[in-house]
Order: C-alpha cells, then structure tokens, then sequence
C-alpha cells in the first residue's frame, strides 16, 4: 500500500522504516529540512521537504494515490488538519493520527480521524504494566512513624497462595493483624487460616521492614 | 453577544476593538502576556474586554473564556492548523454557535466548510477591498 506518513522525527521515521520492511511504499513529509536529509540518508529519496498542512505540499507527496495518511508530528493541530485534508482534497481511504493531549484524541475522534494514537494512553498504559499491580497501601503510621499499619492485596499467582499463615517466616517485628477474603469475609490470623487468593493482609510492621513484607507477601511464582 | 477571539496579533487585536465598538462582550485568549499591546489598554483596564494568558485551543482556556455563554467563537493566530482545531473543539465539544477560522490558505476553506466552521481569509479580504475601491474610483 502507499503511505503518506506527515512528521519524520522520533515517531515518523521508525514507523516509515518498519512500514518499508513490511512491504509497504512510504513517502515522508516534513518541513525541517535536517529531519528529511538523515531519513533520506537512511531511508532512500522517500522524504521531502514541505507542510503537511498545505495543500500544494500533499499533493506533491502522492496524497490522491495513497491508501493512508498517518500524521505523525509533534503538532496536535498540524496532526488533525493534515487528516482532514487528506480526507476532503484527495479522499484519502484511512487516516491516522497521534494525539499528544487526551483532550485533542477525544477531539480527534469526533472530528472523524479514523484511528487516533493517544500519546498519553500509549504511556500510561505502559506505566500500569511497570508499576506493582498489588498495591501496599499504608493506613497509618504508629509508634512516632517507627511502625505503620499497612494494606497489602495478594496476587493470584503469589507464591504464598495456598500456604497457612504460620507457614510464612514474617520479617521481624512484623504481624498479621487482620485478612480479609476479597468476598469482605475476615479470617482471624490466630486460627491459621489458609491464604487465598486477592486477600487482603491488614499488618503491623517495623518502617524499616514494609518494603520487604510486600515482597513476601506478592512474589509471584 | 459575547465574542471570544483567540490571538490578539493585528487580526485579532484590530476585530476585537471593532467588535466591542459595536457593543459585543469581547474576551480575548492571548498565550504570549507580550502580544496583547495592539488591545485598547482602557478597555481592558476598565473590565469592559476581558484577556485571558493561555493557549486558547485546549478546553480549560476556553472554559475560562467563558464558553458556556458565548456566541461567537473566532480563531484568529496566525497558525492555521491550530485555528482549525479550536474552532472544530469550540463547535464539536462546546456547541458555540457560530464559529470563524482565519486561515491563510484559500484551499483549507474546502474543509472548512465542510465542517461547518467559517473562514476568514486576510488575503482575500484585502484584495478585495482593494479591487472594490478601484473600480469605485473608476466609475
């Protein structure tokens, strides 16, 4: 297929790289002249020099022919305009577009850009993958903050899963104070209860111990 | 009515003193505090014209601006990519009622249209204008 990718810096010129090993034919426009020399040294006379907003500059770049239009500069605004461009002057078949602000993607959308690449999305969906999905939520410091009381919800795939409580080696000075099945049932600690999954351990713990509790408590297996 | 102009340059300071000459309740969003020098300094001292130092495309800018309640939206920096996003955010997101872009390219006003948002094109104004004083004279 024949792609007009609008923007060769840091997203535009890795996508019309891998777009070209998949087979496809790209052609790059931009309006720094340095962005489309180091494609043009890497990539081959695929890039040329011009506003994606502009009509004249579209239309040099093969616009009425392409199959898609992926804006991909750093400008929400030149992002949108040269979609809707594509879309009215060549009737360019799909277009898509990143959007670096939530609010221009939602604007995006109901501006009738096919596909709309939220930026914002794309980063925080990577952060909840990076950051513990078991989170410690600390209640309430005790003791002049020596000690705190402390939340922890146990993965399903926790390696204590399926243990008694006096099966686990705490570290010292730490102690269960509570749990709490994830249907809000509680299990006194003293009996020995079996841990379960996504239950939720109330602890009291040295400060200076938390961080190794969660991580008893959360290691997967 | 009130007016919201975004961009206080020579098109959009000279429009608002216009506007507001005729009675409109004129609120400008100008990102750079330097650019608003063209407004009439008495008006805006006086509360009569309100100004507002934001990047006036993004929703809490206009939300400020008092969106709500205006009539008119009109985009007018000298970037037309960003005066075709707020319009299309002033009429899409907040259902302003009327809706101008400048834009500097005549082809855009294809797109434009299309979208239900008017174009002012200084260009064409001007020639115009232009055109129509001479063949006045000639007459």
């Amino acid at each position: 297929m024949y792609l007009v990718i609008v923007g060769g810096g840091k997203v535009g010129s890795p996508l019309a790289s891998s777009l070209i090993n998949e087979g496809h034919e790209v052609f790059v426009l931009d309006n720094n002249p340095d962005t489309v020399a180091k494609i043009q040294r890497e990539l081959g006379m695929i890039a040329t020099i011009g506003d994606a907003t502009s009509l004249r500059a579209l239309q040099d770049a093969g616009a009425s022919r392409a199959g898609a239009i992926i804006a991909a500069t750093d400008s929400d605004e030149d992002n949108l305009a040269a979609c809707q461009l594509a879309r009215t002057n060549f009737d360019v078949p799909r277009t898509i577009a990143v959007a670096h602000s939530p609010e221009n993607a939602e604007l995006f959308d109901f501006a009738g850009v096919d596909l709309v690449v939220s930026a914002t999305d794309l980063v925080l969906a990577n952060l909840a993958t990076a950051l513990p999905a078991h989170p410690l939520i600390r209640l309430m410091p005790i003791a002049d903050r020596t000690q705190e009381l402390v939340a922890i919800k146990l993965p399903a795939a926790g390696t204590a899963i399926g243990r008694t409580l006096s099966e686990i080696t705490l570290p010292y000075g730490a102690k269960i104070v509570l749990m709490i099945t994830s249907e809000g049932h509680q299990k006194s600690p003293d009996s020995d209860p079996v841990i379960e999954a996504e239950d939720e351990i109330i602890a009291l713990s040295p400060a200076n111990s938390t961080a190794e509790l969660w991580e008893l408590l959360t290691e997967l297996r | 009515m009130n007016v919201i102009i975004m961009g206080a340059g020579s098109l959009g300071s000279s429009l608002s003193r216009k506007l507001s000459d005729l009675g409109h309740r004129i609120t400008v969003i100008e990102k750079n505090p330097k650019a608003v020098s063209l407004l009439p300094r008495g008006r805006v001292d006086s509360g009569a014209m309100t100004v507002i130092h934001r990047d006036g495309s993004t929703g809490p800018a206009m939300i400020e601006a008092g969106i709500a309640d205006a009539d008119v939206f009109i985009a007018a920096t000298g970037k037309d990519s960003l005066n075709g996003l707020a319009a299309q955010r002033a009429k899409f997101t907040f259902r302003v009622e009327t809706v101008m872009a400048v834009v500097s390219d005549e082809a855009a006003r294809t797109l434009y249209d299309s979208l239900g948002v008017g174009t002012i094109n200084k260009a064409t104004l001007a020639s115009s204008a232009i055109a129509s004083m001479l063949s006045k004279d000639e007459v």
